[in-house]
């Protein structure tokens, strides 16, 4: 059983809070990605339960295991960098097989599991290379494959597609989810990118600021975000949001905008009237409607092939409105808009808190 | 310093003014060593006489190293041991406390304090030093003995080491040590299995550099060593006596004793090259 608590976890750099109380539980052969924006914290929390930087408060346990006075060496982990950390003198079965040297194993079985794990990767013709005869993709396959050759109880990523083309990394995307899916053993995942995280998360966590925002699958994330931030970070193109109060108008509700936009909202917003709030909506829940209540013009459309996205310009407000392929909109045709109103979402204007529409 | 970096083309004057500084430039540095070459093949009244013309002789050469008044070679081994111990200890030491003070989280004023002595003490004559030296030594009975030398010639080395391993160390990314130590390595072997390999152009630049030092260093030998412990610049200064100066020998010990850094230089230029460049360009 390799599962990893977190609990308390405060991290300070010459008073620096970096980490605000980190509690997290990951499940035994979970993929946990922790994604969140530059300096949130995110590589942080990866070192430290990897045993890099020691935390300044709280516990980590591995496989039930309190880790923290623990070297690196001994916490049963594998990590992959950023910049892949390859060692430079070594040669690609050199790097892989560098953790069973220090182990003192034979030779035999050293050749056996780095070929094992070079077949896995596609790695067995590049052995003999040194790194720096490796293209960046190759590079990225050695650094996991000296990850694998150890069988750890938990491998840990840190951005490790973020140097490679983007062809290439949606490529290993693919590849590194479908070999946890063989491997099947914990693994914590850290990237900027929410579409990485969107498509190998079992489970994310997103941090803001040192602090857990939201943990969830990714589709509780995107249907259900838990606060402002997390609704703005997680889906792309990004959730339209909009500020405003809470109104009656007639028998139903709507927030006035502060650019004066009206946009409907549910009945079940009736408990906010007077509320100063954020409206979300994502894109596909917004579309063309002759009655729409909002009001706007057309800005720019991005054609993606199998979709269209049309920008909207709604009192100072640009919105993010999904179409067609074939949609037949220009730029600066006047165009009227509705949003689904179960799919609309209301956060509170001054916690950043969701406000129940159920 | 990238060999990618373009020079704009001299064209005209400029080229000729341009080549003509290199000429002098260049006649500077090899004018003088040329004489002492020409020197070292003629005899001593061809030198005394200034002549030009001259039939080329062995026969300073045979003197210097075989002649029985001669004691060179046992000079040139005295330079070797001393050049050579001195570099590898010079090594150890340096490399370990470049190490320290580039990897570990020593307190600010530590390494500031470490750092600055060694520039200060880098900046002082040896000639200061070597007074101290030589009334420590004889109360020690290090004076006159090759291990006494070999410890200034560390002594003096240590803070150009120091500085020169840090550079390379800084150049090693911390995450290749880090993945070391995950990989199982305590610090102590992230440093001999993964620092130290990456770090030998380091080594070999400041091992020449350092070698080369102790290996024409003449004030402090000259005060600390007598007949038997003489090192080659000693040696050569010897050739030049009260009532008799050895014009011809003395050139032919010169020219066997730049042999050795010659050689070094030419083997280890890129390395001492890159070393001293060390981030000057990104």
């Amino acid at each position: 059983m390799a599962t990893v608590d977190i609990e308390g976890v405060r991290k300070l750099f010459d008073q620096v809070t970096v980490l605000d109380g980190i509690d997290l539980a990951i499940a035994d052969r979970e993929f946990v990605v922790l994604v969140g924006e530059s300096g949130c914290g995110k590589s942080t929390l990866l070192r430290v339960i990897a045993g890099l930087d020691h935390a300044t408060a709280g516990e980590i346990r591995i496989g039930g295991r309190r880790v923290n006075e623990l070297e690196p060496r001994d916490r049963d982990i594998a990590m992959v960098f950023q910049s892949y950390a390859l060692y430079p003198h070594m040669t690609a079965a050199g790097n892989m097989g560098f953790n069973l040297e220090l182990r003192q194993r034979g030779r035999d079985e050293i050749r056996a599991k780095v070929g094992a794990a070079a077949g896995v990767l596609n790695l067995d013709k590049l052995l003999a290379r040194f790194p720096r005869q490796l293209s960046g993709g190759q590079r990225q396959r050695v650094a996991m494959g000296r990850a694998i050759v150890r069988q750890p109880q938990v491998f840990l990523f840190d951005e490790p597609l973020s140097n490679l083309d983007a062809k290439l990394r949606v490529q290993m995307r693919t590849e590194i989810r479908t070999l946890h899916q063989r491997l099947a053993a914990t693994s914590i995942y850290v990237t900027h990118d929410q579409v990485e995280a969107m498509t190998m998360a079992d489970r994310i966590v997103v941090l803001n600021a040192g602090r857990i925002e939201q943990v969830g699958t990714p589709l509780e994330l995107y249907d259900q975000p838990a606060t402002r931030f997390v609704a703005g970070f997680i889906g792309s193109p990004a959730m339209n949001l909009a500020d405003g109060t809470v109104v009656r108008v007639a028998d139903a509700m709507a927030l006035h905008t502060d650019g004066g936009a009206r946009w409907p909202l549910p009945a079940a917003a009736q408990p906010f009237v007077g509320a100063r709030a954020t409206l979300g909506v994502r894109p596909e829940a917004l579309g063309f409607d002759e009655d729409g209540a909002l009001e706007g013009r057309v800005t720019v459309i991005e054609r993606l092939g199998p979709l269209s996205y049309v920008f909207v310009d709604t009192g100072g407000v640009r919105v993010c409105c999904q179409a067609d392929r074939h949609d037949a909109h220009r730029p600066g045709d006047a165009v009227r808009l509705s949003p689904v109103p179960s799919m609309v979402h209301l956060f509170d204007h001054a916690t950043g808190h969701r406000m129940s529409l159920d | 310093m990238s060999a990618g970096t373009s020079a704009l083309p001299l064209v005209g004057r400029d080229r000729i003014i341009g080549y003509g500084l290199m000429v002098v430039a260049v006649l500077c540095v090899v004018g003088p060593f040329a004489w002492i070459l020409m020197s070292s093949f003629k005899h001593q009244i061809a030198i005394l006489t200034g002549a030009w013309s001259f039939t080329p002789t062995w026969s300073n050469y045979a003197e210097v190293l075989f002649g029985r008044r001669s004691d060179f070679v046992g000079n040139v081994r005295n330079s070797a041991v001393v050049a050579s111990v001195s570099t590898v200890l010079v090594l150890v030491v340096g490399t370990l406390a470049a190490y320290s003070l580039h990897r570990f989280r020593w307190a600010r004023w530590v390494t500031t304090g470490f750092l600055g002595w060694t520039l200060i003490f880098h900046m002082i004559p040896a000639l200061t030093l070597v007074g101290p030296w030589y009334i420590a030594f004889r109360e020690l009975g290090w004076y006159d003995t090759l291990g006494g030398l070999i410890l200034t010639h560390v002594t003096m080395n240590l803070p150009m080491t120091v500085w020169l391993m840090m550079a390379f160390f800084s150049e090693i990314p911390p995450e290749i040590e880090e993945a070391a130590r995950v990989d199982g390595c305590s610090p102590l072997e992230a440093f001999r299995y993964v620092a130290l390999p990456l770090a030998v152009p380091g080594l070999i630049a400041a091992g020449i550099l350092a070698f080369i030092f102790s290996w024409n260093e003449f004030s402090i030998a000259l005060n600390l060593t007598a007949r038997d412990t003489a090192t080659v610049p000693v040696a050569i200064a010897r050739f030049a006596q009260q009532y008799e100066v050895q014009h011809s020998q003395m050139a032919a010990a010169a020219v066997i004793s730049t042999i050795p850094a010659l050689l070094l230089m030419a083997l280890g230029q890129r390395f001492i090259v890159r070393g001293l460049t060390l981030g000057s360009v990104k």
